[in-house]
């Protein structure tokens, strides 16, 4: 049996002094100051044998040395003391045992969190796991890394008013060429180098591969009447030689706002969010005078290179391989849509006003994850898939 | 277009460093390669483009560094000192085709000396990217880098009659040009021909011909400078498939008042060079003379798309640089900054390329500075659109990577034989009519061959296990008509699951892909299996998928959505897979469909009250006899509290007599309206056991 009282360890004490076995009479406890001094003695002893360190079996002991059942402490006193004790003491008796009572269960219930923090330390290494062996992977998949480029631009704009609309990757002259202001002969197709289908004889219209997204800006407004505010995520074709910068399909996101009072500021507005949102607030841009059949004035977009914080010279030392040293990144063609174009959706010219982008995905991506070779985007090996989770 | 700096220097008075003025070139229009320094001083390489054809000389590039710097322009008015006799009385010229050639003039020099060109010409050509050929030759190139003009020369003595005949190219015509080719003509092409007309000489604004070059022993030049229609020059370039620096200029649309200033600087030149005398004037024919364009721009369209002011003075210093003479001409043409102003310019002859009042804002706000419009972000209008189908993608997507495949994108173009092993019969591909190779002349008419190279690609390159899914398109036609239909590709091979610590490996199975596609399945109520498949699939691991008729709407019940299965050995072969592959192709516009259908009256059933009772039959059957007879036997009978129906374990051999396999099948019962008693349950069980024993003679297998 248990006994806080019995000889244990360091605390040994003659089984004479084991009082809670005695009665109060056998104590010589008479009067009710006597009765609170015993209880305090016996407080005492439990605080001593509960402020040593304990690990959980040793609290599992001090737990049923004080308040087991059967012959804990407690019970003991309870019998021994409070029932037996004459009628002028029972009073004091019970309002000592139920301050001890109380003291005793909050210590030994915080003494076992203690107790389990100590066993938490002081398992043994064999039972220890292994925290550099793998946990049970289970296989997960990826999004492909142009989809999540794809997904990061179209909650961009779709986060300032643009709707996102998809469109036909085999397209007519007229919507690839024609309608954007691109004239048959006209020198820009030269740059646009495009795959035509082989159609039967007495086809009506020639089909071709779309060599940029923008048919969709006229299939669009031929549509809907402004306000018009959409981006056209899609694949487009040229008929390039494959190489490590060149591939015969790659992917685009065309933009498109028109409106009535819409202007270039509108639009370098536009440009500059969507490039602070996506390479981050310290970037600078510029615009820069270009040409495109359809749009007018048309600009060339580049921002500061973000890479090497805009001034060509690696951190390392040396030139920015990001940007060659020129501390600008080229990023893509824009423009105010040419008056030319609406005449094809009948919108009225001198009431209407837009801008448009073409954004080559491929190339950002490359571009933001250091990516030397655009093949790998389509030989989708799982060692590439892998590293963009 | 390689722009030497120093030559940039004869026309107007740059202070500026080369690497500057680059930069303030490249902010108003004109692209720059780089900058290099090379042995002849500075070389800007600008990359003019095709609307401007006026920068592809020194003298236009001097325009815009004028116009940038508001500095003055020197101009071009060669003064060559001319002899007594007259060109007139020396060449003949005709044009019979003027709407091939808008302009032709001709000069001619006697008794120059053929001779090298001095060092300071040799340099300039050689900064430029040209060789040096002969003082005459040299004198052509000069002057077509510095005005921007193609001119060509010809051995005066062996041009036939000295008459130059300009027509159209005759039926089956040919000539060999000075690269030595011969080429075939169409009528569309002008040439230049001598004498009656009947020899081609040269094609006109592309190449000449090699019977009237100018060699060593030449004496006498006839020097031409014409203008040719652009489109049909490029019309010609592209036919011949033949691109020189002459047909580049032509083709963009060259100067037509240029043509004889720029003979004479090409005259003033010879004479300085090669000596000889000069016949007295020249000889133009000039049918396709314009009267300049007159157009407008006012305040109020600038501010309307631009956005933002630009001053008066701005306005006025741009488009007066730039040649187009701007005139206020409205009221208030006193006031400066007047919200009515309006301009009227005159079209320089070297702008064709402007010619609407958005040309001249574009014109004013390049070289004002596209910098000075301040950005700003316009109000939203309306509300944004997702695509349709965005959230049905989205959650498909999510789900496909849950269950462990990778996305990926490839490219449609495949090789036309390798394509129809996966095609279905009776579908005509789309075949490209210029493709770059062989191995990729068809478009994908099935999502699979791309998905089956994928797979290809990882096996050669020691990646035994893939589970890859593309969500792309495969394109088809009809008649002439194309179509593009949105399908879901999957396909995996190797391991399902690979050895590790605390599992073992397993391969992936036809059950893997049928548990992954039901999955999916389950966004849009899941799918149905039958029998049938594709072709290419092995005859006994393959299946159709269907959408669940209770669910799909109307217009698409019973909608067949794909095929998945083990691929045949036979394709495996000639794939040179040597593993297992599994594939699955679904058409998924349906899919998301019914995904948006199926997910509004889906409503929440409320949990049971009362604990569920399972019971195992460990039942002998028959081979040939399916699962689904067992569920369909079972739910036959009409049991109300029978939950769900599971094979828990299937096997043959050992105990169970051939041509029988072992199914294990737990039926599991709920009511929602009390606890189940063992009565009601042994009811049941007997029922189940009497009903499978009848109709599908299945034996009770001890327990």
């Amino acid at each position: 049996m248990l006994s806080p009282f019995k000889a244990t360890g360091t605390d040994a004490m003659s089984s004479s002094d084991n009082k809670p076995e005695r009665t109060l009479a056998d104590l010589g406890v008479t009067q009710p100051d006597q009765v609170v001094s015993l209880f305090a003695e016996v407080r005492a002893r439990f605080d001593s044998q509960a402020s040593r360190p304990l690990d959980h079996p040793s609290w599992e002991i001090l737990r049923q040395s004080w308040l087991g059942r059967k012959s804990g402490a407690l019970t003991l006193i309870t019998e021994n003391w409070l029932k037996a004790a004459s009628p002028d003491l029972k009073r004091s008796v019970g309002q000592e045992l139920n301050k001890l009572k109380a003291h005793l269960e909050t210590t030994l219930d915080e003494r076992k969190l203690d107790a389990q923090s100590l066993a938490d330390h002081s398992v043994s290494i064999r039972e220890r796991v292994d925290l550099s062996l793998p946990g049970v992977i289970r296989p997960i998949g990826s999004h492909h890394l142009i989809r999540q480029v794809f997904q990061e631009i179209e909650d961009i704009f779709f986060s300032i008013g643009f709707s996102v609309v998809e469109g036909p990757e085999i397209e007519t002259p007229y919507y690839n060429f024609e309608a954007l202001n691109i004239p048959e002969f006209h020198p820009v197709r030269d740059d646009m180098d495009t795959f035509y289908l082989d159609l039967p004889k007495g086809a009506k219209t020639p089909l071709l591969l779309r060599t940029h997204t923008s048919p969709m800006q006229i299939r669009t407004m031929e549509k809907q009447k402004p306000p018009v505010r959409v981006i056209v995520p899609g694949k487009v074709y040229r008929r390039d030689n494959p190489d490590a910068t060149h591939s015969f399909a790659f992917h685009q996101i065309e933009g498109l706002a028109v409106d009535t009072d819409i202007t270039f500021c509108d639009f370098t507005g536009t440009i500059e969010y969507f490039v602070k949102q996506f390479f981050g607030p310290s970037v600078k841009t510029r615009f820069r005078p270009s040409y495109f059949p359809f749009t007018e004035p048309s600009v060339e977009f580049d921002v500061s290179c973000p890479f090497c914080g805009g001034t060509g010279t690696a951190s390392g030392g040396g030139t920015c391989s990001k940007c060659k040293g020129a501390a600008w990144i080229e990023l893509f063609g824009a423009g105010m849509v040419d008056p030319a174009v609406y005449g094809f959706v009948n919108y009225d010219a001198k009431k209407t006003s837009g801008f448009a982008f073409g954004i080559g995905i491929d190339r950002l991506a490359m571009l933001k994850y250091g990516i030397d070779d655009i093949q790998v985007f389509f030989q989708n090996d799982v060692r590439f898939l892998r590293q963009f989770p | 277009m390689k722009v030497v700096y120093n030559w940039l220097k004869d026309f107007v008075d740059v202070a500026a460093s080369p690497q500057e003025l680059a930069s303030r070139l490249a902010l108003s229009g004109t692209n720059i390669g780089g900058v290099e320094n090379g042995a002849h001083g500075a070389v800007i390489e600008a990359e003019v483009s095709s609307n401007r054809p006026d920068c592809l000389g020194h003298h236009g590039i001097a325009r815009e560094a004028a116009a940038i710097y508001k500095l003055p322009l020197k101009h071009v008015s060669p003064k060559p000192v001319e002899g007594q006799a007259k060109a007139g009385d020396a060449v003949k010229v005709e044009i019979q085709s003027p709407e091939l050639c808008g302009r032709f003039t001709a000069r001619v020099m006697r008794n120059v000396k053929i001779q090298p060109s001095p060092k300071w010409l040799k340099d300039r050509l050689e900064a430029s990217g040209v060789a040096s050929i002969s003082n005459v030759v040299d004198v052509s190139n000069y002057v077509m880098l510095e005005l921007g003009h193609p001119l060509h020369t010809f051995d005066y003595d062996k041009v036939r009659d000295h008459k130059i005949v300009v027509r159209r190219a005759k039926p089956g015509e040919k000539m060999r040009t000075l690269d030595g080719i011969e080429r075939q003509l169409d009528s569309n092409i002008c040439m230049i021909s001598d004498g009656d007309g009947s020899r081609a000489v040269g094609i006109g604004g592309i190449m000449g011909g090699g019977e009237t070059e100018i060699s060593f022993s030449t004496k006498n030049v006839l020097i031409e400078c014409a203008w040719f229609e652009p489109v049909a020059i490029r019309r010609a370039a592209r036919f011949l498939k033949l691109h020189t620096e002459a047909s580049t200029r032509f083709g963009r649309g060259a100067d037509p008042e240029m043509a004889e200033i720029a003979s004479r600087r090409a005259a003033e030149l010879i004479l300085q060079l090669a000596g000889g005398e000069l016949l007295a004037g020249v000889v133009d024919i000039y049918p396709g003379k314009r009267a300049a364009k007159t157009m407008r721009v006012t305040r109020a369209e600038i501010l309307r798309v631009m956005g933002a002011e630009v001053p008066d003075k701005e306005v006025e210093a741009s488009l007066g640089a730039l040649g187009f003479a701007p005139v206020r001409i409205d009221q208030n043409r006193g006031a400066e900054g007047s919200l009515l102003a309006a301009w009227e310019c005159t079209q320089p002859s070297w702008r064709a390329d402007v010619e609407r009042e958005i040309d001249l804002i574009e014109e004013i706000a390049r070289i004002y500075g596209l910098h000075k419009f301040p950005p700003r972000l316009p109000a939203a209008r309306q509300g944004a659109a997702r695509l349709p189908h965005y959230e049905a993608e989205t959650r498909l997507r999510e789900r496909l990577i849950g269950l462990g495949y990778r996305e990926i994108l490839t490219i449609p173009h495949v090789a036309e034989e390798r394509d129809a092993l996966f095609r279905p019969e009776g579908i005509t591909p789309a075949r490209l009519s210029n493709p770059l190779s062989e191995e990729a002349n068809v478009l994908r008419s099935t999502g699979t061959v791309t998905m089956a190279a994928a797979l290809e690609w990882n096996l050669n390159h020691g990646q035994r296990n893939a589970r890859l899914f593309e969500i792309g398109r495969h394109y088809r036609l009809n008649g002439s008509e194309s179509f593009e239909t949105r399908v879901l590709t999957i396909g995996a091979t190797g391991e399902a699951r690979e050895k590790g610590l605390y599992d073992s490996a397993r391969d992936f199975s036809l059950a893997d892909l049928k548990g992954d596609l039901d999955s999916i399945g389950e966004l849009c109520g899941g799918f149905r299996w039958a029998d049938g498949g594709a072709e290419w699939l092995h005859a006994a691991r393959r299946g159709a998928v269907r959408l669940n008729t209770i669910i799909s709407s109307e217009a698409r019940n019973l909608s067949s959505l794909g095929v998945a299965g083990q691929l045949a050995r036979r394709v495996a072969e000639r794939l040179k897979l040597r593993q297992d592959v599994f594939l699955a192709e679904l058409e998924i516009d349906a899919f998301y469909d019914t995904v948006r259908i199926a997910k509004n009256p889906r409503r929440y059933e409320p949990l049971p009250r009362f604990p569920s009772v399972e019971r195992d039959f460990s039942v002998l059957l028959a081979d040939g006899t399916k699962f689904s007879d067992v569920t369909k036997t079972i739910q036959s009978l009409g049991i109300g509290e029978i939950h769900s129906i599971e094979a828990t374990d299937l096997f043959r051999g050992k105990s169970v007599p051939a041509g029988k396999y072992s199914l294990l099948v737990r039926v599991t019962f709920q009511s929602r309206e009390a606890t189940l008693t063992e009565a009601q349950i042994n009811d049941f069980s007997g029922r189940i056991v009497g009903a499978l024993g009848k109709q599908l003679g299945a034996q009770l297998r001890a327990q």
